[in-house]
């Protein structure tokens, strides 16, 4: 690992990820989210489904020739236009500084708004990271901006929310190396976990007026 | 124990469709039961965990194939160990293919796993249904996992992999249905819909369905009413 990955993961990397929820905002309108243990339910199905998809898909992007077919199996995996059109503009977000941050010819193998995980992974070889790097990122990211959206929302303890996320990066980890070991075979092969739910809240949401929240 | 079901659907004289295979083996017969039918008829009860089922079925172009199935499925454990039953679908179409069988319902204990995949051609039409029940009456959930794969050309349409009961992934309380249905459907579009505790979404020349909640019978007529699902199965 280098400090490259430390600054992937980095909330403060202008990316646009702080604009997305991640499902929490309607998580939290329909009533699954109220507190600190129904947060840290909510995180640990996301990590374990769209968080395992994205670490995949992050960790096969990572060194691959033929992004536009990873592209396209993010797509299949994200058949939700809302999960979608979130995932795009955080790739596109990322696309935009990770060029400035990791000058690299691999920036332009990929699709004008690639799918997040897709661009996750270009970022990771551009700035020297291996694919399980590039996993643990997208692991990461899956929950650590919807926990902040969370407490932002919930107007929770920061301190409790930390604790939350904290205690879930056994998760993290063991989903990072299971999704990489899975990006080691054929595309077709990655992660495809979904959950239903998340879909649901996504499309409910974006047709809401009153979001404070992109996703 | 394995199974192996063969179905070739052929264009025949007058526009009518003729299966030159149809063959079953192990826990499936297979039956001609219309112009354009077959049913599957589970010959030994089960599957139980460590069985493995797969269904070649392959639709040339011009033709049409409905499979049904004349019961429900109950997945039990296996005898030892906690190896899951494996059933799998291979579909390859240019005509068109529906797949519309009765529930699955997972027993306490038991794993079943379902995958899909399709490959179909440009003009390809595809519908594909799916009901689980975790559990029979007054008992614990079993576990389900379905994973469902569409091609077109080549190209990738859908792929997900929905996992349902006692430790999967994303079954975690409050919301751990023990009923579940989806339709996949490819060859007319139908844009976004939800309802309670039920969400259709298009695809690239499709539509994808998924409802879930207590009880089988009530997340049924939820993915009914979303739409499409009817017209598409009858």
């Amino acid at each position: 690992m280098t400090a490259a990955l430390l600054t992937l993961a980095d909330s403060r990397l202008p990316a646009g990820g702080h604009t997305h929820s991640g499902g929490i905002e309607q998580a939290i309108a329909a009533g699954h989210v109220t507190d600190p243990g129904s947060l840290a339910t909510f995180l640990l199905r996301r990590l374990r489904t769209a968080g395992a998809v994205a670490a995949g898909l992050a960790a096969a992007a990572c060194g691959a020739d033929d992004l536009a077919a990873l592209d396209a199996e993010a797509d299949a995996r994200t058949p939700s236009p809302a999960l979608r059109a979130a995932s795009r503009q955080q790739g596109r977000g990322l696309v935009r500084v990770g060029r400035r941050a990791w000058p690299s010819p691999a920036w332009d193998a990929l699709p004008p708004a690639p799918h997040h995980p897709v661009a996750l992974g270009v970022a990771a070889a551009a700035g020297g990271l291996t694919a399980r790097d590039a996993a643990a990122a997208a692991a990461y990211l899956s929950i650590s901006g919807p926990a902040t959206a969370a407490q932002r929302l919930l107007a929770m303890d920061p301190l409790t929310v930390a604790a939350v996320t904290a205690r879930l990066s056994p998760e993290v980890d063991a989903v990072a190396e299971r999704s990489t070991s899975r990006a080691r075979g054929s595309p077709d092969e990655l992660p495809a976990d979904t959950d239903p739910l998340l879909d649901l809240l996504a499309e409910v949401h974006t047709a809401r007026k009153d979001r404070f929240f992109a996703s | 124990m394995i199974t192996r079901v063969e179905v070739v659907a052929r264009p025949g004289p007058g526009g009518r469709t003729v299966l030159p295979v149809l063959r079953g083996s192990g826990q499936l017969a297979v039956r001609r039961t219309g112009p354009t039918s077959v049913h599957l008829v589970a010959t030994a009860f089960g599957p139980l965990g460590g069985d493995d089922a797969e269904i070649s079925l392959v639709v040339e172009e011009g033709a049409h194939l409905t499979v049904h199935t004349v019961a429900a499925a109950v997945a039990l454990p296996a005898r030892q160990g906690e190896a899951p039953s494996v059933q799998r679908v291979r579909a390859t179409v240019a005509g068109s293919l529906v797949l519309a069988p009765e529930p699955t319902v997972a027993a306490a204990g038991a794993h079943h796993r379902a995958e899909l995949l399709a490959e179909l051609a440009g003009s390809a039409t595809l519908t594909a249904t799916e009901q689980v029940l975790l559990g029979r009456a007054g008992e614990e959930p079993g576990r389900w996992t379905g994973t469902t794969r569409v091609e077109r050309d080549g190209r990738p349409l859908l792929h997900t992999t929905v996992a349902l009961g006692p430790g999967a992934p994303g079954w975690l309380p409050p919301v751990a249905p023990r009923a579940y249905a989806a339709t996949v459907s490819i060859g007319s579009t139908l844009p976004v819909a939800t309802g309670q505790d039920a969400v259709r979404l298009p695809l690239d020349g499709g539509w994808s369905a998924t409802a879930w909640g207590p009880e089988l019978h009530r997340v049924v007529r939820a993915l009914e009413s979303l739409g499409g699902v009817d017209e598409e199965v009858a």
